[in-house]
Order: structure tokens, then sequence, then C-alpha cells
């Protein structure tokens, strides 16, 4: 089985007393270092197959398994202990905690998780992504592509099997989305690590494995750039 | 209509969609409000019917006539026939207790039954009924209010002794209680010895009262003072103006607190609204519509925390005037306190207040709402990293403030109110506050690594959010410390001078055992006891000395003081009262005896800047007599002021031998058990209380915890006010960074997580505003003892860490901060971190 199974999902919402269905019936599996790109309209349900994944949300019906793990069924205390070790976030307004430095940015979910490494692992993640000279910087003293570095510094930082990325490039420019794409592909490749990218962006399609494509909850179209298969 | 239209939504609408928060900032404007209104009301009322008993019984007479210990009786019959169409009423005033399940003690006026019609009833012009009644020597008439009728029997405890008297009418149309008597039993039963206390005068419009008063003058001895009726009263009201003061600003400081809130919700409200202000400008608002949509914002908690301010004032001040009335009557004067009054002008101060304190605050926040550029609206940070940049040139203004309150301690009363003290006071407290965002960040850089180190993540971060929220965290900082600056200092102020009390009567209270008319006595009541009982105590073979006071109420410079006389071989040898010369008390007591000359308390010689060397002229009776300053003394016992000298010299101008206080000093070996016994057997049948050394000093000091209940009351609200603000603010501080909030659960932060960080916020603020108001309430309680309480009441207090009570109300006012922030955790960890970054 893969990194990540999603078996008949569907996902409803309850606006104003009657339900919206986000999710409808998806049937999806991704292996590990397979990088996937989710297009789609906005309201597609990119957002929400995300939040499933990372475990931030439950499916209505059907079962999201994560590295082989059911989240429905996790506690309060599983699931803040799935989302310390096996996922990582990225977002599109990059999220960096305004008052903490780069650095302390990057230490912040590995020292919730209580890692008494934080410091040098903090570091190395940030060497991965060449942010390491900006490490005592403020937030508000960085470009968004290198903001966009650090978030993804910060989202490697416990090293999570499963990375997921909501609209990553969607606040940069061409040239720094080029650069943040190259650096995914970089992740997915070296450090073996599943990527599910929400995205608009066409030239984005063209640095994934997978390109699934959603329209109204559905999956409506599932393409295989590479091959993967179990254990790659 | 468009603009109110937009107001409603804009600012009223989120208002009501945040109750709590809403609810929590119109609390602490309300409790400020509460605060100053009780204050207003009690004091009022503690004061308003100072001795109005008597004063109504005064009618329409003009004129008083006075004099320490008493108006000789033929003073009475040159002005009764003096050739003026007068209309001349002789009193006598005392004190009597009404006997009963419930003691009351009654204001007894001793007048001429039979001629006095027109003046008995307030101007109604009848006599009392049953003033016909012959058998007037038993017969008392009493004011309606005390409850009996015509023909009751009533017991009354009169000095040392007990009788029962008839009631021969009830007098109707007084205010307040009384109990009249004719002359002659009154004169007998309160040991006058033919001498009146006060003589009314009707006096013609013809002249004017000066004129009246110039042409009396002639015909009365030098020590008699002639004034306008009312002039002592007045005179004690001005008197209560420093003790008013003080506690008016103390109850101001609530209402400082609440300011340092509703600047922080306003300005919680700009910075949430950057987004939506942006937008209002592009679409067209002017600068002006901004500024005023969010004064009218805080006009809106201003009045609602006005009018509910004013609601809970009217109910504190029934408790609060019977704590101001017990002060009074402690320190000033026998009063009653009137029924308490909520006029409009209160209301209109209540809403004044209110509304004012929560303009004044929100100001700098609108104005910086109003300055924000449409394409500055969306960049996050700057208005803190502003703050933080700011925080040198804010240190730099406290140093300035803080030598300015320096100077400004140095300077004298203004009035003998210590204005440039208060000025100093509220120098301070803004120093100290401009000095809050340089000790966040110096705290938060030097203590990140040794918190993240010791408590973690959840610790450093919100020591980060702290300090990255400078700008709040300050206003915060700044209202706790505020209120635990006051608290510390009047705790400090108030424990130093209890105990300084205390040490005073280790010096002062010498004797074993001592002896009171059974009778309350107060500052201006001096009940006497049989002159016998000095003598018969005396011959007592337990007893190896007895001494005794008389007090006299007396006048100087227009100022109510109390003329004691003591026997100043018996002081010399047994007391150890401390003078400020430092002098040996036996050295100052032996150059009394049998001289002109005085001793006065500290109060009185700060009151009339009189120093040792310095000659007193002192009215006393019908004659004026002129006495030297030996030293001046350490006293605590009255705020008005005491004169103290030997009882031949004060018998040499004044009658009376009765004693008020009679102290025993037991021979070696004698039980105090024994001695009471023995004192009690000479007793017998007289209404004297007899207290043992232990016992008065406790009583003593139950008086002096009473006193200052008050300020304890006040510092609560004040204390309240501010654990409140930090609730609410944490609340806002959730709502404002609910972003953040969520994001840390997508890192991985679990709910406990979450919780703990808003409680170490809570702690790290406590901690900040705990080290910055004991350090501001030291400053402060110098400032208090040394000058404020110096040039308001004149006492010397030294200085005392009560380092257990400062503990206890420290520690209670930390825990009540952290537990504060429980509310705001749980919202914050019932945030859907979906939502809150789907938001953005």
């Amino acid at each position: 089985m893969g990194i990540l199974h999603l078996g008949h999902v569907s996902k409803d919402y309850v606006t104003e007393g009657s339900p919206v269905a986000a999710l409808h019936d998806v049937n999806l599996e991704f292996q590990a270092g397979e990088f996937v790109a989710l297009v789609g309209r906005s309201g597609c349900g990119k957002s929400t197959l995300l939040n499933l994944a990372g475990a931030m949300d439950f499916p209505t019906s059907g079962t999201v398994l994560l590295d082989g793990v059911n989240t429905s069924n996790l506690s309060d205390f599983a699931l803040t202990q799935v989302r310390r070790e096996k996922v990582g976030f990225i977002f599109q307004s990059f999220q960096l905690l305004p008052t903490l430095s780069v650095i302390e940015n990057v230490e912040l979910p590995l020292m919730l998780a209580g890692n008494k490494q934080a410091r040098l692992l903090a570091s190395e993640r940030l060497s991965w992504v060449e942010m390491d000279t900006y490490s005592s910087r403020m937030p508000y003293q960085l470009s968004g592509g290198q903001m966009q570095r650090v978030a993804i510094a910060r989202a490697l930082a416990n090293g999570p099997s499963i990375l997921l990325a909501d609209e990553p490039t969607g606040n940069l420019d061409t040239t720094t989305s080029e650069l943040i794409l190259a650096l995914l592909r970089r992740i997915a490749d070296q450090g073996n690590t599943t990527i599910l990218m929400a995205t608009h962006s066409m030239e984005a399609t063209g640095k994934v494995d997978t390109i699934v494509r959603l329209q109204d909850g559905r999956v409506v179209d599932l393409t295989r750039v590479t091959q993967f298969s179990e254990g790659r | 209509m468009p603009a109110l239209a937009l107001f409603y939504r804009l600012i009223l609408r989120p208002l009501r969609q945040e109750r709590a928060r809403t609810a929590l900032t119109v609390l602490a404007v309300a409790l400020g409000v509460a605060a100053v209104i009780a204050i207003e009301l009690a004091g009022q009322a503690a004061v308003g019917s100072f001795r109005s008993s008597l004063e109504t019984l005064t009618g329409s007479a003009n004129i008083e006539v006075t004099a320490a210990g008493g108006i000789p009786a033929d003073v009475f019959a040159r002005l009764a026939t003096a050739p003026y169409p007068l209309k001349v009423h002789a009193r006598i005033e005392d004190y009597a207790v009404i006997a009963g399940k419930v003691k009351r003690t009654v204001p007894i006026v001793g007048i001429d039954i039979l001629s006095e019609g027109t003046l008995n009833s307030a101007g109604a012009g009848e006599a009392p009924e049953g003033a016909s009644d012959l058998r007037i020597d038993d017969s008392v008439w009493l004011t309606s209010g005390l409850g009996f009728k015509r023909g009751d029997s009533i017991h009354l405890l009169i000095n040392d002794a007990a009788a029962d008297f008839t009631v021969a009418g009830v007098v109707s149309g007084q205010a307040g209680e009384a109990i009249l008597m004719d002359l002659a039993p009154a004169t007998r039963f309160l040991r006058r010895g033919g001498r009146l206390d006060r003589i009314l005068i009707e006096a013609p419009a013809t002249h004017s009262i000066e004129e009246w008063t110039e042409l009396l003058r002639k015909d009365v001895p030098d020590g008699i003072t002639i004034a306008r009726q009312g002039t002592q009263t007045d005179e004690n009201r001005h008197m209560l103006e420093a003790f008013r003061w003080n506690l008016r600003v103390l109850s101001y400081v609530s209402l400082a607190v609440g300011a340092f809130l509703i600047y922080n919700t306003i300005s919680v409200s700009v910075v949430r609204r950057r987004f939506e202000i942006g937008i209002l400008r592009a679409l067209g608002a002017p600068r002006v519509a901004i500024l005023g949509g969010f004064l009218g914002e805080a006009a809106c908690v201003g009045l609602l925390g006005g009018v509910c301010g004013i609601v809970l004032g009217r109910i504190l001040s029934e408790g609060a005037v019977k704590l101001v009335a017990s002060t009074v009557a402690s320190l000033y004067f026998s009063s009653r306190p009137a029924p308490i009054a909520l006029t409009w002008e209160y209301v209109l101060l209540g809403l004044t207040m209110g509304m004012s304190i929560a303009l004044l605050s929100a100001l700098g926040p609108a104005w910086e709402a109003s300055r924000v550029a449409p394409i500055e609206a969306m960049a996050r940070g700057r208005s803190e990293h502003q703050a933080r940049v700011h925080r040198w040139r804010m240190a730099a203004a406290a140093l300035l403030l803080a030598s300015v309150a320096w100077v400004a301690s140095r300077q004298d009363a203004v009035n003998g109110k210590p204005i440039y003290g208060y000025l100093c006071a509220l120098l301070s407290i803004i120093a100290s506050a401009l000095l809050v965002p340089l000790l966040v960040s110096v705290m938060a850089n030097v203590t990140t690594g040794v918190i993240s180190r010791v408590f973690g993540i959840e610790a450093l971060l919100a020591s980060r959010i702290l300090a990255g929220s400078l700008r709040r965290t300050a206003v915060l900082v700044g209202a706790l410390s505020t209120a635990i600056a006051v608290l510390t200092a009047v705790g400090i102020m108030v424990g130093s001078f209890r105990e300084t009390v205390v040490v005073w009567m280790d010096d002062i209270l010498q004797a074993d055992l001592f002896l009171s008319p059974a009778v309350p006595g107060g500052v201006d009541r001096h009940p006497t006891m049989s002159a016998e009982i000095p003598l018969q105590l005396a011959q007592l073979p337990e007893a190896e000395a007895v001494d005794q006071l008389r007090n006299y109420e007396i006048r100087y410079e227009g100022l109510a003081a109390t003329l004691g006389g003591m026997d100043a071989r018996i002081a010399g040898r047994r007391r150890k009262r401390s003078f400020l010369s430092g002098a040996s008390a036996d050295k100052v007591f032996r150059q009394l005896i049998g001289t002109d000359s005085v001793i006065v308390s500290e109060p009185f010689a700060n009151k009339h800047r009189t120093k040792a060397g310095d000659i007193l002229k002192l009215n006393l009776g019908a004659r004026v007599g002129a006495f030297r300053v030996l030293d001046i003394y350490y006293d605590y016992s009255s705020e008005r002021g005491v004169i103290l000298m030997d009882r031949e010299t004060l018998f040499r101008y004044l009658p009376g031998a009765e004693p008020n206080n009679v102290a025993v000093y037991l021979k070696p070996g004698v039980s105090v058990e024994d001695g009471q016994r023995a004192v009690e057997r000479v007793l017998a049948g007289r209404m004297v209380a007899v207290a043992r050394n232990g016992a008065l000093r406790e009583q003593a000091i139950k008086v002096f915890d009473r006193t200052f209940a008050i300020t304890y009351v006040l510092e609560a609200l004040a204390v309240f006010v501010a654990v409140t603000g930090v609730g609410s603010a944490l609340l806002a501080l959730v709502i404002d960074r609910r972003r953040e909030f969520g994001l840390l659960r997508f890192l991985g932060a679990a709910d406990s997580q979450i919780r703990r960080i808003l409680l170490f916020e809570a702690g790290l603020l406590g901690a900040l505003a705990n080290i910055s108001g004991v350090t501001l309430g030291l400053v402060l309680s110098l400032l208090l003892i040394h000058v404020i309480n110096k040039q308001s009441f004149g006492w010397t207090i030294q200085f005392h860490w009560p380092v257990m009570v400062l503990l206890s109300a420290l520690s209670i006012v930390y825990v009540a901060t952290i537990l504060s922030a429980l509310y705001p955790a749980r919202i914050a960890t019932r945030l859907i971190p979906i939502e809150v970054i789907h938001e953005e």
C-alpha cells in the first residue's frame, strides 16, 4: 500500500442548513517520493483533499490511510502525533510567525514535538533550502520567495513522509515560482517525500509525476507522468 | 443617516458580535466609574450630616459664641442684657447613649425648654409638645426619628452615670436624631459646672454679621470666640478635605487602570481592522470618518460603562459610607452618615468620567487608525515594529518625567493639599508605563534562552508573542503594574503606619489598667468620670501610681484640636513618649510642671507650622493664655492635633477636675487580675469601663485596621479591573492571532500546548507587571509616606516592609492573572485551524 490511500472518500459540509459535497467518492493512492499536482477550479475540492490527507479534517464517508493508519480512528493525541511526524504543510501565504526569527520558525515544529536537536536540525533544513545565511532574520526582512523557502524548510523539519502544499507559488512571481518548484522537485527526488500540491499553475504541472484533475469534488482525470511503484 | 448606518455596521455590530470582550471592557470602565461614584457618595454622606442634629437645632440663629472649656455663665447674662434687639439662647451639647438592645450614641442638647419654642422646632415657631410639663428635671424631649413616644421611659448613659428619664414630648420636623433636655438638669448630668458650650444669637439684619460680631466682642472677655453660626462646622468640613482628597485620588486609580484597558481595546480594534480601514480609505472614507468611528466606539463603551458604573457605584456606596464614616469618626469628629443621595450631579459626573476616560484613552489609537494609508493597511507587523523602535525614545521620555516627578516631590503642599505629591505620583506612573516596552524587550531578549530551556517551546512562543506585540503588551503590563504598584505602595504605607503605631503604643501605653466612661468617647467627645475616682484608686494598696487625663475641645487658628492636661510628674516618670528633638521624656515633662508651657503633637505642629520655642496664644474659657512650646512629640491618636500641658497649669485656666481617662500602674508583684478586681470594687455602681493594657492595644489596632479598610477595598477594585483587563486582552489576542494558533495546530501543536502558551503569556505578563509594579510601588510608597501623608496628615511613619502581606497579595494577583487566561485558552483550543488559516 502507498504512503497515502484515499478509499471512497466523500466530504460534505453543511452550509446554511443544506449539505454541500466538497469531495465525492474519491479513490486515490500515492507512493513515497511521488510529486502530485492537484488541479482544478477554485472550490473543486483541492484544499479539502489536502486537509483530509494531513489529518486536519475527516471524511464524511470512506477512509484515509496515512502510512497505513486510518486517520478517522485516531484520538486527538494520536492525530497530533501523526501531524508532527508524518505531515508537513506549505501555504500560499507562507504563514511564518512574524514574531519568530527564520531559524526559530523552522525550529517550531521540532520543539513542539519535544525534539532536543531542534536547532541543529533546523539549521540543516535551512541550508537544504539555501536559507542558512538568513537564519537570524525576521520574516518581514525577507522576500516572498525567501519566506516560502523558509516555510518549506519548516515543513520538512520533522522529516515528514508527506508534504502538503496549498498553492505554494500562488503569491510568487514566475521566476521565483520556478525556483520553488525546482526545490520541491528536489525534495521529492532526494528526500523520498510524497508531495501533494494544490495549484492553478500550468508551469507547476510540468514538474510533477502525477496530475490529479478535480471538478466539483470528483476526480475527473489522473495522469501519471512518471510510473511509481510501491517501495520505489 | 447613512453615517449612522455605517457607524452601526462597522463599529457597533462588531462590538455586539464580540460580546464577551465588549462586556469585559465595559466592566473595566464600570468598575472605575463605580469606585469614583461610591467614594464621592460615601464621602458626601459621611460628612454631609456632620452634627446635623446640632445644626438643625440652631433654628434661625446667625451668630454663635464658644469658648474652650465652656462659656462662663456671666457671659450669657451680659449678652442677654446687652442693649441690642437680640435673641440669645444658651446651649449645652454632649452625647448620651440610649441603653437598649442596640446602644445608640445620640447628641444630647441642653436648652431652656420653656423659653425657646422658636428654636426648638427648627423654625417651626412652636414649643415642643409637652414643654409645659413642670417636672422637667427628669424629662427629655426626643426627635421623632428615635422612635419613642410621649410618656415612654428612656434609660440614658451620660458620662459615667446612668439615669432614667421620661419622654415628655416628641419634636417633629427635625432632621437627624437628638435628645433635648432642660439646661438645669443638663448642667448637672453633663458636669458643666454652670458653664455653657455654646450661645446662639439671633441678630436682626440691621447690621451685617461682621458688624454684630465686632459690636458683641466688646461685651465679652478676650478668650471667648464670636463668629458666624456654622463657622466651626464649615471649618471642620474643610479639615476633612485632605482626607477626602486622598480617598478620591485612590478611587481614581481604578479609573486610570480602566483607561489603560480602553486604550488596549481600541488599539486591538485598530490593529484587527487595519485591512478594513484600508478598504474604507480606498473607497473614499476621509481620515476624520475613521477617527470619528473609533472615537465613537470608545464613546459607546464609555457611556455604557458610565451607566453601569453609576448603578454599581450607588450599590457600593452603601458599604463605603460605613467605612468612610468610621474613619471620619476615628480621626476627625463625631458624625452620623446622612442618607446617600445620588443626585443628577453625580449621574453627570459618572457619565462624564466614563465618556472622558474612554475618549481620552482612545484618542491615540483612533488617531493612528486615521493615519493608516490604504496601501499600508495590508502590511502586517509594521505597527509593532514601530513600537519596538520607539522604545528607547519612550525610555528617554520616562527619564525626563521621572526627573520632573522628583522635582515635584520636593515641593510644599498647596493649601494643605499635597498637589505636587499627586503630580509626582502621576508622573511616576506614566514614566513607569513608558519604560515598560524597554523592560519587555530586554526581558524577552535576556530570558528567551532560559525560558525556552526551562519551560519549553510554549514559554518561548509566549515570550515572543508578547515581545512581538510590544505596544499591546506594554499597555497591559502598564495597567496591571499600576494596580500592583498602588497595591504595593498602599500596602507598604499602611503596613509601615501600623508598625509605627504598634511601636508608639508600646511607648505610651505603659500602665496596666485604663479606665474610661462607658459612654463611647470620640476624637471630639470627652465624656468624664467622677473626680473622686482617681483619688480613691490612688488609695488602693495594689496601685503604685494613678495618672489621669482631661481633654477639652479647642480651636487654634480656626482648626479643631484637643487640649489635654495630664499629671506631668507621673507622665515624666512613667511614659516613654518620644520627641522629635530626641530629648528625654523625663526632662521635657519636668519642664512642664507648673509652667505656662506645652508640648504639641506632630500633626498639630505640621498643621500650624509650630516649632519648639514658639509661643501659642490659646483661648481658654474667658482668658487668653500664652504658652511656650517645649517640644513636639510623636502622636498617632488624632489627625487633628493635640496640645498637652500639666494639669495644674490647665486648671489655672479651666475648671473641671473630672478626668476623661485614668491609667493605673500596679505595684510590682500584683497580678493584673487582682489589680482589676480591686479597681472594679472602687468603681462599683459607676458606668466606667476598665481595659487591660493588651486589650486596649488590640482595640486600637482594630480601629486602625477599620480606618484603612476602605483603602483595601479600593485597591482590590483596581486589581480586579486590571486582572479582568488581562483576561479581556488575552481574549483579544487570541481572536487577533487566531491564524497563528491555527498554524500551530497545523505544525503539530496539541491542545495542551496551545493552552500552555496562553497561560505562559498570562504568567509572563503577571511577572513583568509584578516586577515593574513592585518597583513603582516602592517609589510610590516612599512618596506616600514622606510627602503625601506628611503634607496631608503630618505623621512621621517609619518605613517597614510588610513582607507577608505583600507576598500574599501579590501571589493572589499573580494567580488571578494566570487564571484569567483560562477562558481565552479555551477559546484558542476550540479554533478550527482550517477555518482560521482559510480566512487569510
